[in-house]
């Protein structure tokens, strides 16, 4: 059976490359525009992978992975991470909200900056999921 | 964005409860609004808030076709990836303070843009710039920020940021002038603010005696007119003092827009917040185009309430 990745992007090229390089290298697809929608799918779908992006309507993608990481029921969810928003900042981010009363969260497995190239993209996914 | 036009931007359930600031709408075109316009807004983290929507709307006019040109899509992808650089740059500044960021880029009309996004987000604040452009550009942007501000059901914050002429504060809600005229969004105003205490320091509430109601009258008739006027504000400034932020009542005869302008000169406001309906009023003297005429005309940002049954 084909695993199964989420991809997370307001973007819809970001959406469509994505797609495209993950059924090339043959993983079945999902797609959510915003972090709420995101969330949604994963609760529904729970895909073998979720392809993140950070700065998203609704819900960011700091907040959705906050949420999967701290959610036991979700915390298991593979992740990468993949936005033009600097790894540095999504840590400093993740820094101040546990400062902020919130639990301290483990760090994204793959954090890829925008944009990618396709074998890179394809390496990252396969080095998590196989 | 998805199609279709919405009415209007309707307020978030929590608003009449607490009438917190937990999530603004930061409006901009890059022309007339920058960055640093927004950290003099960051004071309201102290009164709640902890999210921040972008919106930058490309007018259809840059992108759409020209004679033997088509749609220009290269333009669209151009203005688009330039927007999206200033939005992260933006977003990596408050994302390190702990704070929530989302983005859009739209192509279309502005207005309903706003509207679109306020729906979306479900924001308590809209904040946009009245831009420094020509005179004719300016009657129109100020037709659309009119526009905005009639549709929404929510505040909306006129910062008059990058003007020649503007004051542009550090902190802008620490010294408002509150203009009233009892009409229920000016007292929907007050509760408001109390909503800000910890980012108020000294608030001025004033109202305007018509100079029409003047013309006509005794000494002796203006002077009962001036007591009545003093006397509401002074309970006003009771409520204010009651949660523990300094007020001071304030009373002007004239033309409105002209004596708010002129109360928050000489009281040194940092902003001026006022009702953006006048239905209601006291005597209903705010007519509808005071609130118009500050938030495109005067100097000061201009904060506008709109009535609670809009």
């Amino acid at each position: 059976m084909r695993k199964k990745v989420l991809v997370v992007d307001d973007d819809p090229d970001v959406i469509t490359f994505n797609v495209s390089v993950l059924e090339e290298n043959g993983y079945s697809t999902l797609a959510a525009r915003n972090g709420e929608e995101g969330l949604k799918k994963i609760k529904e779908e729970k895909p073998d992978l979720v392809i993140l992006d950070v700065l998203m309507p609704k819900q960011s993608g700091i907040r959705l992975y906050r949420e999967l990481k701290t959610n036991e029921a979700l915390e298991s969810t593979r992740v990468i991470i993949l936005s033009g928003i600097a790894k540095k900042t999504f840590l400093r981010s993740q820094k101040a909200l546990t400062e902020f009363g919130g639990e301290p969260v483990p760090e994204p497995e793959i954090y890829l900056e925008k944009p990618v190239e396709a074998e890179e993209l394809a390496q990252a996914v396969k080095s998590i999921i196989g | 964005m998805e199609a279709g036009k919405p009415a209007r931007i309707t307020r978030p359930d929590c608003w009449e409860e607490g009438m917190k600031i937990e999530k603004l709408l930061f409006v901009t075109k890059f022309e007339e609004l920058w960055f640093d316009a927004l950290q003099s807004l960051l004071d309201l983290r102290t009164a709640g808030l902890n999210h921040v929507v972008f919106l930058n709307v490309i007018e259809r006019e840059k992108v759409a076709m020209h004679r033997g040109t088509g749609y220009r899509k290269e333009e669209e992808v151009k203005l688009r990836e330039m927007a999206n650089i200033r939005f992260i740059d933006w977003a990596e500044h408050l994302f390190e303070k702990g704070m929530e960021v989302g983005a859009y880029i739209t192509v279309g009309n502005l207005v309903h843009q706003v509207i679109s996004a306020c729906e979306k987000e479900g924001v308590d604040l809209i904040v946009i710039g009245r831009p420094r452009q020509g005179r004719l550009e300016q009657i129109y942007s100020g037709s659309d920020v009119t526009e905005i501000i009639r549709r929404a059901n929510i505040p909306v914050l006129v910062y008059k940021y990058l003007h020649p002429d503007a004051q542009h504060p550090e902190r802008p809600f620490e010294r408002p002038l509150l203009a009233m005229d009892g009409s229920p969004a000016s007292l929907l105003s007050v509760k408001y603010l109390k909503g800000l205490k910890g980012v108020i320091s000294k608030i001025h509430v004033m109202n305007v005696i018509e100079e029409k109601y003047l013309k006509s009258a005794s000494g002796m008739t203006v002077q009962k007119a001036r007591k009545e006027a003093r006397s509401r504000l002074e309970a006003i400034c009771e409520e204010f003092e009651g949660e523990g932020i300094s007020a001071k009542p304030h009373v002007y005869a004239g033309k409105p827009a002209a004596e708010i302008e002129k109360a928050a000169r000489e009281c040194q406001c940092t902003l001026i917040v006022l009702g953006s309906s006048a239905k209601g009023s006291w005597k209903e003297r705010f007519i509808g185009s005071t609130p118009e005429a500050l938030s495109v005309k005067s100097i000061y940002p201009t904060l506008l309430i709109p009535p609670g049954d809009a």
